[in-house]
């Protein structure tokens, strides 16, 4: 027996719902103790058939013009999601001008995405490459009719978001639907992880490098005494190895902030100051997402090391952190050491990640 | 399935309508109060990268990075009592397209007060939290931390120096300080009186180069040893520590 006041409740829901079909249940995706949860936007929480649904978007070449390329083909499962070129190649291999970045974890970076920072979300990041001319250089509106006819997904999208008519659908959803595939793409078991969690031991060689990484140096604990500080942790912050923020790390030599070629976070902001800055990447699983930095310049973690050692090129916006390390090489191979500790096979592998 | 789906849209209703219910007409003695946070270099507005400061030892700097942690900022009241207005708060200057000014608001009852207090840091029991434990875009898990799992960094000033007066900005600053020893109160006196009508705007105050020199005494950026202080050589940092301390300002405007 329902009562009436709750029957009177269920009225006023239908009508504040628009009438509409019932959504599907929100499902929690399993998440590791040790983050912090991941913020989901009100109005996309994560479903079975969102999920479903992009993880098919995600694999599925129909996102580009002529159906060559797919989200997949830069962002490849077994190298943690990225395209292993210093720089994409979108369709009729045109060369775009940055570097694929990872996407493990990605539902954590909860301030800005993309090196510059221009989108804010994951739900309004995936209209960006649809259209872009040298990724998968689409439009929108040719796209969505073509998801309107589609036998298959048209009937997705509706179960997904309680649609009726196909006139609804629109980019917002498959949106939606990309940002709560991506959402999913936890790494939390990496050596780095088992070590925090006390079921795995460094090797001396990760040990040390870790110590660098961290500074132990500079602990009250005598350990590490003598040892020289990498720095590394004032901007790749764990868990997730970013503090989400932008820097210039000295990749460059600008003798005026002018002179960037790719002016990166400027491009948002429109300040001078923010030349030549990009947002610090996630390191998890770096030692898989080769070549590395915004223009994919460092073909190896060993040339980052050693960039990084060198204290870098002058501008006058190179973060006051990023200096001569004086690391012997021994040191240098330590750090590359302890960041391949941060690979995580169970992500790379994960069935439910791939097609 | 259509069942779970309203239940889970119901629950959502619910918890809104019950922060409805929950307003408490009592509060409305309750006045809306900012509190601006600005910073200044040697009693001007701090502006981010785009000024060039000049440093008492003859050296220039462009500032990068201005950022501290308060913890249980409280106001007191003339009668005695205390209103808690925030247990933390990360007050952080690093954009040049920003101003200097950071403002944070929080309802006051409306009355008679005496008097600020705050604790300059990470209070010693928030100070032992793993920043994880915080939601994703809490103060506390603003990266303002050591390492993995340890104590927060109170405060940071970073800078790029030009030591040789050669135009460039080459020799970089960065001190991070924090520890439980460290963690300072600061206590303002001042009456104001909070009703609403005319109501003074609190200006707390801090200077970045105070931090660093005193007019006196002047921390000697060009000593190697004393451009960073990360973690260990907190020793080092003891001296700008004491001197951030104590040049806070409370204004009522
Ligand atoms: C032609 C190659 C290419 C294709 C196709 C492509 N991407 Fe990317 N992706 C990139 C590059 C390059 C960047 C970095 C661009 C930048 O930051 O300016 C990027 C950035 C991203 C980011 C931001 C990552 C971060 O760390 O901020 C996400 C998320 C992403 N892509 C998801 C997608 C999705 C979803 C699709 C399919 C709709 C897609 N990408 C299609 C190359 C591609
Ligand atoms: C001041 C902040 C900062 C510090 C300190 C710093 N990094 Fe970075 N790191 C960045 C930024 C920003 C980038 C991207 C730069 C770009 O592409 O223009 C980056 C890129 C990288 C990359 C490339 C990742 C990729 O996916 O392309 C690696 C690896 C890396 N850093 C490791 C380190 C290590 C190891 C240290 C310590 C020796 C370190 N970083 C210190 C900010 C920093």
């Amino acid at each position: 027996m329902i009562k009436p006041r709750v029957l009177g409740f269920w009225a006023i829901l239908l009508c504040l719902t628009g009438c509409q079909p019932a959504l599907p249940a929100p499902v929690a995706v399993s998440e590791p103790e040790h983050f912090a949860k991941i913020l989901y936007p009100e109005d996309n929480p994560t479903t079975i058939e969102g999920l479903a649904l992009g993880k098919q978007l995600f694999y599925d070449p129909i996102l580009s013009v002529d159906s060559t390329i797919s989200c997949s083909s830069c962002h490849l499962p077994e190298l943690a999601f990225t395209d292993g070129r210093s720089v994409s190649v979108g369709i009729n291999g045109r060369i775009g001008k940055r570097n694929s970045p990872g996407l493990a974890n990605i539902g954590y970076l909860h301030q800005t995405l993309f090196w510059d920072g221009r989108a804010d979300d994951l739900e309004t990041q995936a209209l960006h490459p649809v259209a872009d001319p040298n990724e998968m250089g689409g439009s929108w509106p040719l796209l969505i009719s073509k998801l309107r006819r589609n036998e298959n997904y048209w009937p997705a999208f509706q179960r997904t978001f309680g649609l009726i008519e196909i006139r609804e659908l629109t980019p917002d959803h498959v949106g939606k639907a990309l940002a709560q595939f991506q959402r999913s793409l936890i790494s939390s078991d990496s050596k780095y992880d088992r070590v925090e969690r006390g079921e795995a031991d460094f090797t001396e060689v990760e040990k040390l490098g870790h110590a660098i990484f961290f500074d132990l140096a500079d602990e009250p604990d005598p350990e590490f005494h003598g040892l020289p500080t990498g720095e590394c942790a004032h901007c790749h912050i764990p868990p997730h190895f970013t503090n989400q923020r932008f820097f210039n790390n000295g990749l460059d030599e600008a003798l005026l902030l002018e002179d960037f070629k790719d002016i990166g976070r400027a491009l948002v902001t429109g300040s001078v100051y923010d030349n030549g800055t990009f947002r610090t990447p996630g390191l998890r699983n770096v030692a898989l997402t080769a070549p590395y930095m915004h223009d994919g310049r460092f073909n190896t973690l060993k040339e980052v090391i050693s960039h990084y050692n060198s204290g870098g090129q002058y501008a006058e916006n190179r973060n006051a952190n990023i200096f001569k390390l004086g690391l012997s090489p021994d040191q240098e191979g330590a750090l590359v050491a302890f960041l391949h500790t941060l690979t995580d096979s169970s992500f790379v592998n994960n069935a439910d990640y791939h097609q | 399935m259509k069942y779970i789906s309203f239940f889970a849209l119901f629950s959502v209703l619910f918890v809104l309508a019950c922060q409805d219910d929950d307003y408490n007409p009592t509060r409305s003695e309750n006045i809306t109060t900012t509190i601006q946070f600005r910073a200044e270099y040697d009693n001007t507005n701090l502006a981010i990268q785009s000024a060039t400061y000049a440093y008492p030892t003859g050296a220039e700097l462009k500032a990068t990075l201005f950022q501290y942690y308060i913890s249980d900022l409280v106001l007191l009241a003339a009668d005695g009592s205390e209103v808690g207005l925030s247990d933390i708060e990360l007050i952080r200057y690093e954009d040049a397209t920003a101003d200097n000014i950071e403002e944070r608001t929080y309802d006051v009852p409306s009355g008679d007060y005496v008097g600020l207090r705050f604790g300059l840091g990470v209070k010693p029991d928030l100070n032992a939290t793993d920043p994880s434990n915080f939601a994703a875009n809490d103060p506390l898990n603003e990266n303002e931390f050591w390492n993995a799992n340890a104590r927060y960094v109170f405060a940071k000033i970073e800078a790029n120096a030009d030591l040789e007066n050669d135009g460039t900005f080459d020799t970089g600053l960065s001190y991070h300080m924090g520890s439980n020893d460290l963690y300072t109160t600061i206590t303002f006196a001042g009456n104001f009186n909070i009703d609403g009508d005319g109501d003074p705007q609190l200006v707390i105050t801090a200077d970045m180069l105070k931090a660093l020199s005193d007019g006196t005494n002047t921390f000697d950026i060009a000593d190697p040893d004393k451009q960073r202080v990360h973690g260990g050589n907190q020793a080092v940092a003891t001296e700008i520590w004491g001197r951030l301390v104590s040049q806070f300002e409370l204004s009522l405007q």
